[in-house]
Parts: C-alpha cells; structure tokens; sequence
C-alpha cells in the first residue's frame, strides 16, 4: 500500500515536470504538425453503457496487491502452448493459489514487437487464457482468474533481437486480495 | 542527405549481395491500365476578393494533382475548370464549372459558399466533386484518416487530413489504445482502451466529445469494425474462454457467435462492402492467415496462400481487400480479390515493414504504417504507381490508420 501511494506521488513529480518545461501536450496549445497545426481537443465526456452476463466472473482490477514475485511463463514466437520447461513455473502459482484461498489472480498476456498488434492482442489474450486452463486443471476455482492481454504494448525488454523478444513473449501474474 | 544517400547505397549492396527484390521508391513508374492521367487546366478558375479565394484555389490545383487522376496544366487541356472563388466580409463564395473539350454543354456547373476560414475544406470538396464527375469514383481530399500515436510513451487517438495536415489529438488518456475504425457516417470512431484497466471497445462521437464504452466483457474486446449499414459490428472477445469472431448490434446488444476454434485465436475482422462476409485473422493452421466467413457463420475458407504470415486485412470499396503478408522475413502490402481467382498483388517492395494497410474510398489509394529502424511513419500509398506521400511528421510512432468512409 505505502509502495503503491509511493509510485503515484512519482508519476504526479514526473508529470509535473514534463508539463513545466512543456514537453507535456498543452491543452488548447498548438504545436508543429506534419504539414499543420494541431489543437487539443478538449475534454471528452464518458458514459458506461456496459452490462448483461460475464460468463468468466466479475473483473476485480481494484483489489489490494499482493506482494508475491512468480516467475514468468515463456513461449516460443506466434504459439500460446505451455512447454515442458514453463510447466514448473505455473505448477508453482497453482501450488500458492490453493494454499491461499483468498488471493484472486490476473493471468497477463504479452507478445513480442514483430507482428500486427490486433493480431498479437488476440495471441497475448491466447497466451493468457491457456496458463488459466492449466491453473484450474490444478484444481484452482476459474472464478478467481481473470486474463488481461496487453498484446504488444508492454514490452519488459525494450530490445529489438531474439534476447530481448524471448523475455516479452510471457504470461505475468498479478494477485490481489 | 550524404548519411541518406550512403544508407541507400548500403542497401542497394546489401539487397544485391543477398538476392532479395529492392527498388527504391523514385524507382517504381509501373503505368497501369486506367492510370493514364487527364490534362486538366484550372487557370480560368479565378480568386477574388481577400486571400480566402487564393487559398481555394492553390488547395483545389494542389487537391486535383494529388488525386493521381490528373495532369495539371497552363495549355489547352481535354478538361477546363473556370469559375470565381471571391472572398468577402468573411465569406467565400464559389461558382465552378467543369468543360470537357469539343463538347458545348458543362459537365457540372455548381456554387458553393462557406466562412473563408473553411477555404481549404470547400476546395476539397469541390476537388471530391470534380474527381467523381470525370472518374465515377469518389475523390479523396476530404478524406480523414485516424490512427494511434505513440509519443513520449503515451499511445492515443488523432486524426489527421487526407495528406497529413490538420493533425488533432482525439484522446489524451495516457491510457493504452488501438485498432481504430470509422461508423460509416464518418461522425463517430470505435477503438479498444484500457481506460478502465482491461481492453475494452469504446464509441468517440466527434461533434458531441462523447466517450462510450460499449463492450466489455470479461477477457479480451478489441477489433470492432463497424458494417458498411451501420447497424452491427463484427468484433473479437474472449468472454467464452478463447479468442473467438463475434457480431453484435452497434448498441452491445445481441450477440451472435461466428467462429468456433477452441485452439485458436481470430484477430482483425472486416467487413465486406455488401456486410454479407467478413475476412479476418486466424491461426487455426499454426500460423495467422486470412479467412473470409459468412455474416451468418458457418465454414470459413481461407484465402491467403503465400507467406508465412497474413494479417490486418482491409476489405475495399470494389471488393479487393489489402492486408499485410510477411515476405522475406519484412511485411509487404498485398492486394487480393477472393472473387476473381486473379493471383494476388505485392504493391510495396522496399525492405522495410508495411503493416496495417487501409484503403481509401477512391479504391486506389491504401493509407499504411511503414516501419523502418524501429519508427512507424504513416504513408499514403497509390496502387496505381504515383509515388508515395509521406503523412505524418511528428516525433514518435504513427501507426494503425484508417481512413474515413466520407
């Protein structure tokens, strides 16, 4: 909880000091377009019309973190299969979510740069789903795993070679309680 | 221009060293059938008044050669546009006629008016109008194209002119966002956030600044691609436990499933010009190639045969559909028409990625993101063989493009 206020205070510094020396965008500003001018568009009104059945559970984004480091699950380029080396590494999730009943689990997809990024959103969401098969395999309630695929907008390796595509082509695991 | 220069001529040797088919952009002067250009002289068409009639008519001159239909020109020409563009009291009034040689009657004769601060977007109205009387197809310059820009690690929605001008930030969410897709009335754009978190579909209505969230199931919603009626779209989710084609009424309602392949995902949904099929992504066969399926579901039949990767497909106004297919280790921008049984067409060659590929309504011209040295820049591409316009500019990364329907 103090790591997360932590965090936000950071990011409020950072912006700040991104909007001071007017790198942040300026709202009504205008700035050097390709071949114009560009102007903000001002602020954007939001309605939720968003209901009917969840067949895979409620989302619960707004749960307490918890502070559990699992090592990522791997996969080789355009495949979502669990291989025999990743297997360990999910076991080891199913192993803590069965001792701790009251922990509830996103299972996130990721995929490497190369590739259409609908495309990889789709394969990330795969990647994602497939690790939460196996969990309830191990007997793990579905009701407690939702999936989240970030496709290729989350790289952890900022890298453009095999080194670095290998890492970012994973599922993460973030808990709450 | 030296380190340009020295780039090239690397790759020039690179390319020759290894075999792989190059030519540089300047190098591509493919005449096709039907891309014979038509002599037009604008010259009687005359400003007047104060300075909004001079920027009519450079916009309209500059609207006409960029069409890639036509040949300006000061000499008797096979078309002659006259008419007055006078700019008074803050507003800009406009007769037009367009003549063809050795016929007595106009081929149109209009007026116009607007405020003379809206002079740039009558011309490209008129150039549309003069574009469809002559070609039958409708022009391009009033044409917006929305697409995600990544700047500074933020990724959000513009939308920018049919050449690049008038570039307007949409969203500034700081939230991820994708995939964005114009409802055929051109008033409103579907995209995929994660404003609340997860990959959602939202509706941004233009006029009213009104943000909608309209599908959010559990899982994954992304990919909505609004029917050509306005009345549903086709979209991918993953509510039922895998990534699956889905058809649903515009409001979220009613939800019909169109795939079911347990072991694969779908991506990338479009639909027909006639809204009775959609192409889209699948990697059923291990890797993503196209497939093209009813509206009502049933079989789909895969359409893509080369390349080892086939994705982002855009189904065009005259059937064709546009989509990017990995060749040679770089995606290239390929044309098909599953209907005619012709061979498909490679329309980009440089060894560079052309990915997202959308077309414009004059089913010539195809909007792409060109990725080289890890930048995405958009590009206005003519499948008839004009060179190239590059339209955006800015720092940092450019990338799914869509291009208006109006």
């Amino acid at each position: 909880m103090l790591s997360r206020t932590f965090y936000k205070v950071v990011i409020v510094c950072c912006l700040c000091s991104l909007v001071g020396t007017g790198c942040f965008w300026r709202r009504g500003g205008k700035g050097r377009g390709a071949g114009g001018d560009f102007s903000d568009s001002g602020e954007i009104l939001d309605i939720d019309r968003v209901g009917g059945d969840n067949p895979l559970g409620p989302r619960f984004a707004d749960g307490v973190p918890v502070d559990e480091q699992f090592q990522n699950v791997l996969f080789a380029y355009d495949s979502f299969s669990i291989t025999d080396s990743e297997i360990s590494k999910v076991e080891t999730v199913g192993d803590y979510m069965t001792r701790n009943q009251d922990v509830r689990l996103i299972a996130e997809g990721h995929c490497d740069e190369r590739g259409s990024r609908e495309y990889n959103l789709s394969l990330g969401e795969h990647r994602a789903l497939a690790v939460r098969a196996y969990l309830v395999g191990l007997g793990v309630d579905g009701a407690r795993i939702q999936t989240r695929s970030y496709g290729e907008e989350q790289p952890l390796d900022p890298g453009h070679d095999e080194s670095a595509w290998r890492l970012n082509r994973r599922v993460e695991f973030a808990l709450f309680r | 221009m030296l380190g340009r220069m020295a780039v090239r001529a690397v790759l020039v040797w690179a390319v020759a060293i290894c075999g792989v088919p190059f030519r540089s952009i300047a190098q591509v002067t493919v005449v096709k059938p039907g891309a014979e250009k038509v002599a037009i002289n604008t010259a009687g068409m005359r400003p007047a008044g104060a300075d909004a009639g001079r920027v009519f008519r450079a916009t309209l001159d500059s609207d006409l050669e960029r069409s890639g239909w036509f040949t300006l020109t000061g000499e008797v020409a096979s078309l002659t546009v006259a008419g007055v563009a006078e700019d008074s009291r803050g507003r800009l009034e406009v007769s037009c006629s367009l003549l063809y040689a050795g016929r007595p009657r106009n081929s149109f004769k209009r007026s116009y008016n607007a405020q003379s601060s809206d002079a740039r977007r009558l011309a490209h109205r008129v150039a549309d109008e003069i574009v469809e009387a002559v070609k039958g197809v409708p022009g391009i310059a009033s044409t917006r194209i929305a697409m995600i820009g990544s700047v500074g690690g933020r990724k959000d929605l513009f939308i920018c002119d049919a050449y690049g001008g008038g570039l307007v930030q949409v969203t500034r969410q700081g939230a991820v966002c994708l995939a964005p897709g114009w409802y055929p009335d051109g008033d409103s754009i579907v995209y995929t956030s994660f404003h609340k978190g997860f990959p959602d579909i939202y509706r941004i209505d233009l006029s009213s600044r009104r943000r909608t969230r309209i599908v959010g199931y559990p899982g994954l919603n992304t990919g909505a691609d609004i029917s050509p009626d306005g009345r549903s779209m086709v979209l991918t989710l993953s509510k039922d436990g895998n990534p699956e084609l889905y058809v649903m009424d515009v409001s979220g309602q009613r939800v019909t499933r169109l795939t079911r392949t347990p072991h694969a995902a779908e991506a990338s949904p479009s639909w027909s010009p006639d809204g009775k099929r959609i192409v889209y992504v699948s990697d059923s066969s291990g890797s993503p190639q196209l497939y093209v399926v009813s509206r009502a579901g049933g079989g789909a039949q895969r359409i893509s045969v080369r390349g080892n990767e086939n994705v982002a497909p855009d189904w065009g106004p005259d059937g064709r559909i546009a989509f990017s297919s990995r060749r040679s280790g770089r995606y290239q921008i390929c044309v098909l028409d599953p209907d005619s049984g012709e061979p498909e067409e490679q329309v980009t060659t440089d060894y560079v990625d052309h990915e997202d590929p959308s077309w414009a309504r004059d089913e010539r011209h195809i909007v792409y993101a060109r990725t080289a040295r890890y930048e995405s820049v958009l590009y206005l591409l003519d499948t008839m063989g004009d060179p190239e316009i590059r339209l955006t500019a800015m720092q940092g990364d450019w990338y799914s493009p869509a291009c208006s329907p109006k």
